[in-house]
């Protein structure tokens, strides 16, 4: 691609030069009319290798009529400038467990160079100022650009032998894999970094690498040192529920004695504590022997619950035990859920 | 007859190009074209100098300077001339030293100063024209240019 560049001096005399004028500037036109078409606007800046041509051109009227000259031509070319940046893809910190592995953080790797240029990929998990370190690192390039790990399908990366090539601007979605460990506990953090780094160099912007560039220019490293890291964190969220059963006696004859014919009201208090969630949680409780249970008691949260399992409320009795499905609860919350048997 | 004349006419311009002697006898203007980046020197005691120097290779960003120069070295003036370049697509104008010149931001069918020009975007719509915009460059002389008398013109422009 080389971008022309011509100064062009015309002389203007109406009467018998004209038609050489024309011709002239009509070549002038044509030469910049193909200049235009071949135009790539590139947030990269222009591509590295390309030429930039600058010849003056003159016309004017001499002693003999019209006369076009050319002066010299200077020709500089573009180096290849090699910059990076790395940036998470993780939205905030990702939810894990203690114990868990090949945990998932996702970044992207954009080429803002002018130039191909391969990338080197460290992935650095012993960072500090965290909390705990994960172990087993390994880095996937996203084969097929969705922007989520598939096992079997995205490529594991391995450094030196399939390092990732990016065309100016092009960007490339990796992931690190990486083991929490079991001893981590409710509320710490670990940093996962990803670094790249240009394979031709890196270093103090504009240290150059002579006649290594893309399209056999220089190299020159650009304003990002031609490195970039971003990092991702896991937050160690889990969850506990403790059920506190309790049980108040009325008898019919308006005290509190356990005596056959006395209501027993059970309460179950489910308290849920830690930064995670417990979800699907399930509450049952089998009807004590020689009580029979009373229908249609259960409550959640002071709501009455039908006995059906059919309906879409949350409570059920099956003969011989009540159950509530609580779903999803956050730490911090309780659930409190009451129903009642009579004493045979 | 007609047909003989303008031939013979062509002919005659053709031989003034082509025949060195003759091409020598008619050259009473010289031109010459440099291009300079600004290069930002650290000098000993620790200040920063920006140099021009005459590249071989430049970067995105840098920023250039184009001098193009021009003299009458014949024995009779020049009337009634104008210099126009055309700016290499991978430079983005930033500016001429004097001001004196006019420019086109459609590839040179509209010429005028820049304030007075605009730009019609992709999807029709028309704004002011900017620095960024513009296509080609030209300096329109008034007057004409004596027996000896030289100049140069330079703008500026940056690297995309």
């Amino acid at each position: 691609m080389n971008y022309a560049s011509e100064a062009t001096l015309i002389g203007f005399k109406r009467s018998k030069s004209r038609p050489a004028i024309r011709g002239a500037m009509a070549l002038a036109m044509s030469i910049s009319a193909l200049a235009i078409g071949s135009t790539t606007a590139h947030a990269a800046g222009t591509i590295a290798g390309t030429d930039i041509l600058n010849t003056a051109q003159a016309s004017y009227d001499g002693p003999s009529g019209p006369v076009v000259i050319d002066s010299n031509t200077v020709t500089i070319k573009v180096d290849e400038l090699l910059d990076v940046t790395v940036a998470s893809s993780d939205p905030g910190d990702i939810a894990a467990d203690s114990g868990a592995t090949q945990q998932v953080t996702t970044y992207q790797v954009t080429n803002t160079g002018n130039g191909n240029e391969a990338f080197t990929l460290t992935a650095d998990t012993a960072k500090g100022g965290d909390d705990f370190d994960t172990s087993n690192a390994v880095i996937y390039i996203d084969t097929d650009d969705n922007g989520v790990f598939d096992a079997g399908v995205d490529t594991l990366y391995s450094p030196g032998s399939n390092d990732p090539v990016l065309a100016p601007d092009a960007s490339v979605n990796i992931f690190i894999l990486s083991d929490v460990p079991a001893a981590a506990t409710d509320g710490q953090r670990a940093e996962v970094e990803l670094l790249a780094v240009a394979v031709t160099g890196s270093g103090t912007p504009g240290t150059s690498f002579a006649g290594q560039g893309d399209g056999g220019g220089d190299a020159v490293v650009g304003s990002t040192g031609a490195d970039g890291e971003a990092s991702s964190f896991f937050l160690i969220q889990a969850a506990q529920v403790a059920l506190v059963k309790s049980a108040t006696v009325i008898d019919q004859f308006g005290g509190s004695q356990a005596v056959p014919g006395a209501t027993i009201t059970y309460q179950l208090v489910a308290t849920i504590t830690g930064s995670g969630s417990l979800t699907n949680l399930n509450i049952t409780d089998d009807i004590p022997a020689d009580t029979t249970y009373t229908a249609e008691t259960i409550t959640l949260e002071g709501t009455g619950l039908t006995d059906s399992d059919a309906d879409a409320d949350a409570g059920s009795f099956d003969g011989s035990e009540i159950a509530v499905s609580l779903g999803t609860v956050p730490g911090g919350q309780t659930r409190t859920i009451t129903f009642q048997v009579t004493i045979d | 007859m007609m047909m003989k004349i303008n031939l013979l006419k062509r002919l005659a311009i053709l031989a003034a190009v082509a025949i060195p002697g003759t091409a020598l006898a008619a050259n009473n203007v010289s031109l010459s074209s440099d291009v300079f980046v600004e290069r930002t020197v650290e000098k000993p005691d620790g200040k920063t100098a920006v140099m021009l120097e005459e590249p071989k290779t430049v970067i995105p960003g840098d920023n250039l300077v184009f001098v193009v120069k021009y003299k009458n070295v014949g024995s009779t003036p020049a009337t009634d001339f104008s210099v126009t370049n055309p700016l290499p697509k991978a430079v983005a104008f930033n500016g001429t030293s004097d001001g004196t010149e006019i420019v086109s931001v459609d590839g040179g069918k509209k010429w005028g100063s820049l304030a007075t020009l605009t730009y019609t975007r992709e999807n029709g719509e028309v704004r002011p024209a900017l620095m960024s915009d513009v296509t080609h460059i030209k300096w329109k002389f008034n007057r004409a240019l004596s027996v000896g008398s030289e100049g140069k013109l330079v703008f500026r422009g940056t690297v995309k």
